[in-house]
């Protein structure tokens, strides 16, 4: 087993403005109310628990009216000193693109654009898997918030191959709500969020997956943060939290229950700056 | 039938995305035809399929178009036509989109413009004011030309290989046809086509010369039947030497009987028309008084005699640089609405390739591998007749002129 090569370097982006202020997932209604110091002080607690785990991260400004900025793992692709910004399904969130742009391009990225009539989301619609014997897949998802066809588009801009599978169940509306690399072998994996296609594209890459029931999936199991053999994770089943130990995993549960009112959790609070998916210079 | 064109890129091998979206097609009830697929040498490059769906409800094919773009299989045509700009004289920019001969669309700055004249085999320049085919050759540096299969459209002929009306030919090829009546069938297509302010096209081989065909072309061209003649130095040759010898070939053309001396008629009739300098000059100087290429000088009907490697003489009119002869043939094809090759395989094959696939073409020969070898080098509209030159186009001339006339 050979741990993950990313996941030492985050950004994240504070919750001073967040809340659930418009509803574009099932899990966001309006008539919730987040508290906001609640929220700040899970969004600190997350951000140590990453930092004492041995990694670093890196803290962007919020915006006004654009409250799910917080959800950093949407801001785009991060490929080496590559950038790619997400362009946003719903127009509630598109602001945020120039912003993360901006930031990016400021950081010394060299920012590269997904042709305008496509959608992708960012890293919650695709996250690596580097196999044992080969380079790094990225496994996107498309239907709710990404078109199929920005993965090809991906896949030219950041000069890597990208597996697109069709995400079926509209709770689990991003890829990193059903799949989460542990390392070269292994994976958490959600087959609810998936078409029969998509099982057998995952079944093919991941030598051994860790298969979610429904309810676990449900739940968000998923959307967890791997820094070295800590997984940080907004919930830890009994029988999951036993496999990832059995892996020599350390399973740690962080409280972000004010953002899972936003449909979020500690993968979508994140974003990994320290990926590199080509294993050759992408194309110019 | 409703046919649509549709393209799926990326990794689409090992997404399973290509097995899916044939699924799809399966269970739409579609048919599909894998009309380019081009798997990714590793599984690093991405691959490229691009699927022709034929299905006989347009409706349940455009709802299927919409469920496979969900699926990044988008319609061809969805977007602009990529174009590069040739960088030399004579070469097609890497990747340049092939021509077929079926009628073609090409959007540019979101404007689908109709191909002005389609051709198999060829490149497409887009100018301010045409979109054209152009042969290897005809690229000039700066030509902005298309690239890929995005943006371009064809459509197929809207009736079975672009001929109305010609039902009784159900099968494509055979000799198991009452004559009479196809070119009965025949003459009402050119009639048709006239009518319609449509040009006719010969292409003729020398057997239509050796079979007693030529005066009943020579009467076809009289009439002002035929607007356009292709054919080589053979074709022409004999049709002169049967004027001024009685022979084609050395052979009598009203005996059927070989002529003392005969093996060299088309041999001074050929050295004969070079000392006059051109067929032209030959009929009006009175050494040529009848037939299909005095009839065309008479009628002033243009003709294009291309040459080939075993060609006697030649006659000075045969244009012996191939590509100039090519290039002389595609300038008089606009307006073509009826082909008739008679008797002719080479001839009938280069016509084949610069004609579009809208011009009705009706292949007669007493071999059947003619029609094959026309049809399986791209010209699917081409219905064969198979059945002696000189018999059909005396029935064609007397349909078409009276009899006797």
């Amino acid at each position: 087993m050979t741990e993950l090569a990313w996941g030492r370097r985050y950004l994240m982006c504070p919750p001073r403005h967040f809340g659930v202020l418009y509803e574009i997932n099932p899990w966001m209604h309006r008539e919730v109310v987040v508290d906001p110091d609640i929220a700040m002080a899970q969004w600190e607690g997350l951000a140590a628990t990453l930092r004492s785990a041995g990694a670093a991260v890196e803290v962007i400004e919020p915006q006004q009216h654009v409250p799910d900025m917080v959800f950093t793992a949407n801001a785009g692709l991060v490929s080496g000193r590559r950038f790619v910004p997400s362009h946003f399904r719903h127009p509630e969130r598109q602001a945020e693109t120039e912003v993360f742009a901006a930031w990016f391009a400021a950081a010394g990225h060299e920012v590269r654009r997904l042709p305008a009539a496509s959608t992708h989301e960012g890293a919650g619609d695709a996250l690596p898997f580097s196999p044992t014997d080969g380079p790094p897949v990225l496994l996107s998802g498309y239907r709710p918030r990404s078109d199929a066809a920005a993965a090809t588009e991906l896949g030219a801009l950041l000069g890597c191959p990208v597996r697109a599978v069709e995400l079926v169940d509209e709770r689990l509306y991003h890829v990193d709500l059903t799949f989460c690399p542990l390392d070269d072998r292994r994976a958490i994996c959600a087959p609810l969020g998936w078409d029969a296609y998509g099982r057998k594209v995952v079944e093919a890459l991941v030598p051994e997956p860790l298969w979610l029931t429904d309810d676990e999936a449900l739940a968000f199991t998923a959307n967890s943060v791997v820094v070295g053999t800590t997984v940080v994770m907004p919930v830890v089943p009994v029988r999951v939290g036993r496999q990832l130990e059995a892996w020599g995993f350390t399973p740690v549960a962080v409280d972000v229950g004010e953002f899972l009112k936003a449909g979020g959790g500690c993968r979508c609070l994140t974003l990994a700056l320290d990926v590199t998916l080509s294993s050759t210079s992408p194309a110019g | 039938m409703p046919t649509e064109t549709v393209v799926v890129a990326g990794h689409i091998v090992d997404s399973l995305i290509l097995a899916k979206v044939l699924d799809l097609v399966v269970d739409a009830g579609a048919d599909y035809v894998m009309a380019e697929v081009v798997i990714g040498r590793t599984n690093l490059d991405p691959s490229h399929a691009r699927i022709e769906l034929t299905h006989d409800d347009a409706d349940a094919l455009d709802a299927l178009c919409e469920r496979l773009a969900v699926h990044g299989a988008s319609r061809v045509g969805d977007i602009d036509a990529e174009l590069v700009v040739a960088d030399r004289d004579g070469v097609l920019p890497a990747g340049f989109h092939a021509t077929t001969n079926l009628a073609t669309d090409v959007r540019v700055g979101g404007r689908w413009r109709s191909v002005e004249n389609p051709e198999m085999d060829c490149g497409l320049v887009i100018s301010d004011d045409a979109v054209r085919t152009v042969p290897m050759h005809g690229v000039r540096a700066g030509d902005r030309v298309v690239v890929g299969h995005g943006g371009v459209r064809t459509h197929a002929p809207s009736s079975a290989r672009g001929v109305r009306n010609f039902e009784f030919m159900t099968s494509e090829v055979s000799s198991e046809k009452p004559k009479a009546l196809l070119v009965v069938q025949v003459a009402e297509r050119v009639r048709a086509a006239r009518a319609a302010g449509r040009r006719v096209l010969a292409v003729c081989g020398p057997a239509v010369v050796h079979t007693g065909g030529a005066p009943d072309v020579a009467r076809l061209v009289r009439a002002g039947w035929i607007d356009v003649l292709f054919a080589g130095n053979g074709f022409a040759t004999h049709d002169m030497e049967s004027n001024v010898h009685g022979t084609s070939l050395g052979v009598s053309v009203t005996s059927g009987g070989g002529v003392e001396g005969g093996h060299s008629n088309h041999l001074r009739l050929i050295n004969e028309v070079r000392r006059h300098g051109s067929i032209a000059a030959a009929v009006e100087a009175g050494f040529i008084t009848g037939g299909t290429m005095y009839e065309c000088v008479r009628a002033g009907v243009p003709f294009v005699l291309g040459g080939s490697i075993r060609d006697d003489g030649p006659l000075p009119d045969v244009l012996t640089d191939v590509v100039a002869a090519a290039d002389a043939m595609r300038a008089l094809v606009a307006g073509v609405g009826v082909a008739l090759m008679l008797a002719s395989t080479l001839h009938a094959i280069a016509t084949g390739n610069v004609l579009p696939a809208g011009v009705e073409t009706f292949c007669v020969d007493i071999n059947q591998a003619v029609v094959t070898k026309l049809a399986d080098r791209g010209s699917h509209q081409a219905l064969g007749v198979v059945t002696d030159v000189g018999p059909f186009v005396g029935g064609l001339a007397d349909e078409l002129c009276g009899i006797g006339s």
